[in-house]
């Protein structure tokens, strides 16, 4: 349906109400004429029955003349009438008011006055009646005839006409201006008042006077305001962090977009500190999620009170921060920065009555010297971060190109590892133990050697520690185990099927539930005696209560037990005194040196607690003759070391033992 | 939009078109004359009110008459004087409904006896010249062969008339009808002749109107014919209630009175064709009679 505005709509009611006020008027108009006809009629009809009434009487031939007082009487003071002729019934004028000008009707027709009701009174000029006279009983009539004042009756109308279209014209015009001035002001603004404001939902309109229009208005108001205040939640639902009340990811790496453009153009730099809480596992672990949640809450007010108003901050995810510093010029500002965090921290938390010291590691980045977009700035951060943990937590530390290298290497020695693993180029690397006293092969250490078909041989040295960092030394450590079992079980129906077999067990190997089991499963159609479980004091010292159980649960599966690198830690006595070890490893540390005295004096005494203890002790890094030597003279049982061989692949190895004897 | 535009064009054209004029009031103009009673009853019983007419009542016909001249009303009653003078003058009157007859209603009385106004030489008639009454008397005149060069004709209403006193010294003849002639003849004056006994005259009460109402008003004016055909009915099977009824209109003339003249008049409100016959040279013309 084709649509017209409200104007347009309003122009046609304006006409319509032109239509029928018009006619309305012209009806009333109408009707007043009717009336002053009627009342017109009604004393020319009473004036003229009665002028007829005194005829009949009076009116007898040739006695006009006593009439005419009368008659000029009836003229004169009747402003209807203007003249009347009686005419007798020859048609000869008898009577005229107007006796001057008699011929002034001349050829006016008159109408019977019995007609004047369906006649137009001012339309008429004259009306007649009949005098009846009589001669004895034989009738005879003369004519009257009665001229009306036109020029009244004129006058009459004129006046009315003039009035009624005055009123009605006038009226009109009022009432069309009144109409036209008030659906404007109530109905044609207001709307589109309305509409801009719901097209454009900025200012909102005044009260309006018409109750619908506020109506619409108010709900509009409202729904706008809720939409406003919806679009501002899902605002901060998408940038905003709904726990900490921090930017999100997404909005950070937004931010640091736009900050990037920023600073091509004016060549400025900015910092991106990435802030990790240190041990915030450990927190969630013991004190609940809730409890971390709280901590979390309290260093994102930290951090907002610690920086300036344009600075950014976001929460990655757990317990992850990132700080964004635009416009730093020097790197005192960061470290400005990094103090006021720290100190804010240093100040311990108390939620439900525990008190916590938060600390945190942070990784800087500078844009653009340590990465030219987001992912390279937040991933070099993130380097940086790990590298100040690795520091020992509760640091800070700048990225650099030689920690970019060392993750790299990481990263790589990581891959490499995981495939690796899955395609079998770990090799388990035997080195012997020799018996110093018959330079027989008794023994040997199982070492993990990494043969990558591309980088070739990769030592231990690169990828255990990585291994460690990232767990992966259990699934390896669980290789180890039983390549290592296996192999004995090869050896068994062989000559060196009296040969002793030690592996290392590293400290991250404890947090493996299955490692008990993996033991268990590897050793069961082995001699247990024959397996050995080599530990380092380093392994020893964290959460050593917790291993000491699995430790003593070693011992119950029948396996050996050796403690590697003794004498380098600080509590190798309490491990002897609280560990069933059945061996000791000198740490080649001290056979190195064993020219001198007072290492001589170490190892010396480390082969009589030994002895004391009925362990059986074996010297590790034994490279010559000389040091054998010292070794023997000490009565010390085994060595292991370059001076026999170096670890060898298992067919080497069995050559070996088959082949020669060691010095 | 546009059935509302049309729906508001409607109500405002038949808000316009509602306006019309109702039925125009039409105005018998009449006197109190007995044969005239159903009139007066109809218009007591409300049955002309709800045709929307009204009745004018004078004194004499004469005025009857020249309220319907001057357009005072639409419709008159005539006797043939009336309807002929109204003609005569110029009007296109016509009858339309005939009411009655004068049965006696109409007489001539006198202070002396026939022989004695034959033998006069001077008789002073009192009459309303310009009414039935003119023909009455000549008829009478004619009759008895007096001679119209003896008489003193004095027009005079009924009203006056009524008033009259016989005098011994006078010979006067009184032309007048029913109920005026109640007073007369108690004041001494005998009748010697009435349209009871004059085989030569009739006296026709009927309504005229001119053509145009009777041309606008047809269906009104058949409704008032069966109006007056019911009233004549009524009025003769009720008498004491028509009384009642009329008697304001025939100057509080006593029951008996009213009885008495009933009895000089004659219904020819459904006149037979003898009557109509006779009366069409008159100028009733049977056509233009609602019967």
């Amino acid at each position: 349906m084709k649509n017209i505005s409200i104007k347009l709509f309003t122009i046609i009611v304006m006409l319509m109400l032109l239509t029928s006020g018009g006619y309305l008027f012209y009806k009333f108009y109408a009707d007043s004429k009717n009336v002053t006809e009627s009342l017109l009629e009604e004393n020319i009809q009473v004036n003229l029955l009665n002028m007829k009434y005194f005829l009949d009487k009076n009116l007898k031939e040739n006695n006009i003349d006593q009439l005419v007082a009368y008659l000029d009487n009836r003229v004169h003071s009747n402003s209807i009438i203007d003249d009347i002729h009686i005419l007798d019934n020859n048609k000869k004028l008898l009577y005229a008011t107007d006796r001057d000008d008699y011929a002034l009707h001349k050829g006016i027709q008159c109408l019977p006055i019995s007609k004047i009701i369906n006649s137009d009174i001012f339309q008429q000029e004259c009306y007649s009646f009949s005098v009846k006279l009589f001669d004895d009983l034989t009738p005879y009539y003369y004519q009257t005839n009665i001229y009306l004042n036109r020029a009244y009756l004129d006058s009459l109308l004129k006046d009315k006409i003039i009035k009624y279209l005055t009123l009605f014209i006038v009226n009109f015009f009022i009432l069309m201006v009144i109409l036209w001035i008030t659906i404007n002001k109530l109905i044609v603004n207001p709307l589109e008042q309305l509409r801009q404001f719901a097209y454009y939902s900025t200012k909102v309109p005044k009260q309006f006077l018409i109750q619908e229009l506020e109506s619409i208005r108010y709900s509009l108001d409202l729904t706008f305001k809720r939409l406003k205040e919806e679009q501002k939640e899902l605002f901060n639902l998408s940038t905003k962090d709904p726990l900490s009340g921090l930017y999100n990811r997404l909005s950070l790496v937004e931010k640091i977009n736009w900050l990037i453009s920023k600073s091509k153009r004016s060549d400025a730099q900015f910092a991106l500190l990435f802030l990790d809480l240190d041990n915030f596992k450990n927190i969630n672990d013991s004190r609940g999620h809730e409890f971390g949640d709280k901590v979390l809450q309290h260093v994102s007010q930290v951090l907002i009170s610690s920086v300036r108003d344009n600075d950014i901050v976001s929460r990655l995810g757990g317990d992850e921060f990132v700080i964004v510093l635009p416009d730093i010029e020097d790197n005192d500002a960061i470290l400005e920065v990094i103090h006021r965090i720290r100190e804010a921290l240093n100040i311990p938390v108390v939620f439900d009555n525990y008190k916590y010291h938060v600390t945190c590691s942070i990784g800087i980045t500078i844009y653009p010297k340590d990465g030219r977009d987001v992912t390279e700035l937040l991933k070099n951060s993130d380097i940086a971060m790990y590298k100040s943990k690795d520091l020992g937590k509760n640091n800070f530390h700048f990225f650099t190109e030689r920690l970019n290298d060392e993750i790299q290497e990481k990263i790589k020695i990581q891959r490499v590892m995981v495939s690796a693993l899955e395609e079998g180029n770990f090799k388990l690397f035997y080195q012997p133990k020799v018996d110093i006293v018959s330079n027989k092969i008794v023994g040997c250490e199982g070492l993990i050697r990494l043969i990558d078909p591309i980088v070739g041989l990769i030592p231990p040295d690169r990828f255990i520690h990585i291994a460690e960092e990232n767990n992966f030394i259990i699934p390896l450590g669980e290789w180890i185990i039983e390549e290592g079992a296996r192999q004995l079980k090869t050896w068994e129906s062989t000559p060196l099927k009296d040969l002793k077999l030690s592996i290392n067990v590293s400290g991250v190997q404890f947090k493996d539930s299955n490692l008990l089991s993996t033991l268990e499963n590897a050793i069961s159609t082995i001699d247990k005696n024959k397996f050995e479980i080599e530990l380092t004091e380093s392994v020893l010292m964290t959460d050593f209560d917790e291993k000491l159980e699995i430790i003593d649960k070693f011992k119950a599966l029948g396996l050996r037990l050796s403690l590697d690198d003794f004498g380098t830690g600080y509590s190798s006595l309490s491990y002897l005194k609280k560990i069933p070890f059945d061996t000791l490893k000198i740490d080649k540390s001290f056979i190195d040196d064993l020219e001198n005295t007072k290492d001589q004096s170490f190892v010396n005494m480390i082969v009589t607690i030994a002895d004391e203890l009925n362990l059986e002790v074996v010297a590790e890094g034994v490279e010559n003759k000389k040091q054998l030597k010292y070794l023997k003279s000490m009565k010390c049982e085994q060595y292991q070391g370059y001076l026999c061989s170096r670890p060898l692949p298992a067919n080497e190895f069995e050559s070996l033992f088959l082949e020669r004897e060691c010095p | 939009m546009k059935q509302i535009l049309f729906i508001a064009l409607f109500f405002t054209l038949l808000f316009t078109s509602c306006s019309q004029e109702n039925k125009k009031e039409l105005h018998i103009s009449t006197n109190s004359w007995i044969g005239y009673a159903p009139l007066f009853y109809a218009k007591e019983k409300g049955y002309l009110d709800k045709l929307n007419i009204e009745l004018i009542t004078n004194i004499s016909l004469a005025e009857a008459a020249n309220i319907y001249d001057i357009g005072k009303a639409e419709i008159v009653t005539t006797t043939q004087h009336e309807y002929y003078s109204l003609k005569n003058s110029g009007h296109d009157i016509i009858p339309v409904i005939l009411l009655d007859r004068s049965n006696g209603g109409d007489m001539v009385l006198s202070n002396k006896n026939i022989n004695t106004l034959i033998h006069a030489k001077k008789i002073y008639a009192y009459l309303e010249i310009d009414s039935i009454n003119a023909e009455i008397l000549q008829d009478f005149l004619k009759r008895y062969n007096i001679s119209e060069k003896k008489m003193v004709f004095i027009n005079k209403d009924q009203s006056q008339i009524e008033s009259l006193q016989p005098q011994d010294d006078k010979n006067m003849l009184v032309v007048t009808y029913v109920p005026y002639n109640i007073k007369l003849k108690k004041s001494g004056f005998k009748e010697l002749a009435s349209t009871k006994k004059m085989s030569t005259i009739m006296v026709i009460d009927a309504l005229c109107t001119n053509e145009s109402t009777l041309k606008n008003n047809k269906e009104r004016l058949h409704q008032l014919k069966a109006v007056i055909d019911r009233s004549i009915q009524e009025l003769q099977a009720d008498k004491r209630a028509s009384y009642n009824l009329v008697k304001r209109y025939l100057e509080n003339m006593s029951y008996g009175d009213y009885i008495d003249s009933l009895e000089l008049i004659k219904w020819i409100n459904k006149p037979s064709q003898k009557l109509l016959k006779r009366i069409e040279p008159m100028g009733y013309e049977a056509k233009q009679l609602i019967q």
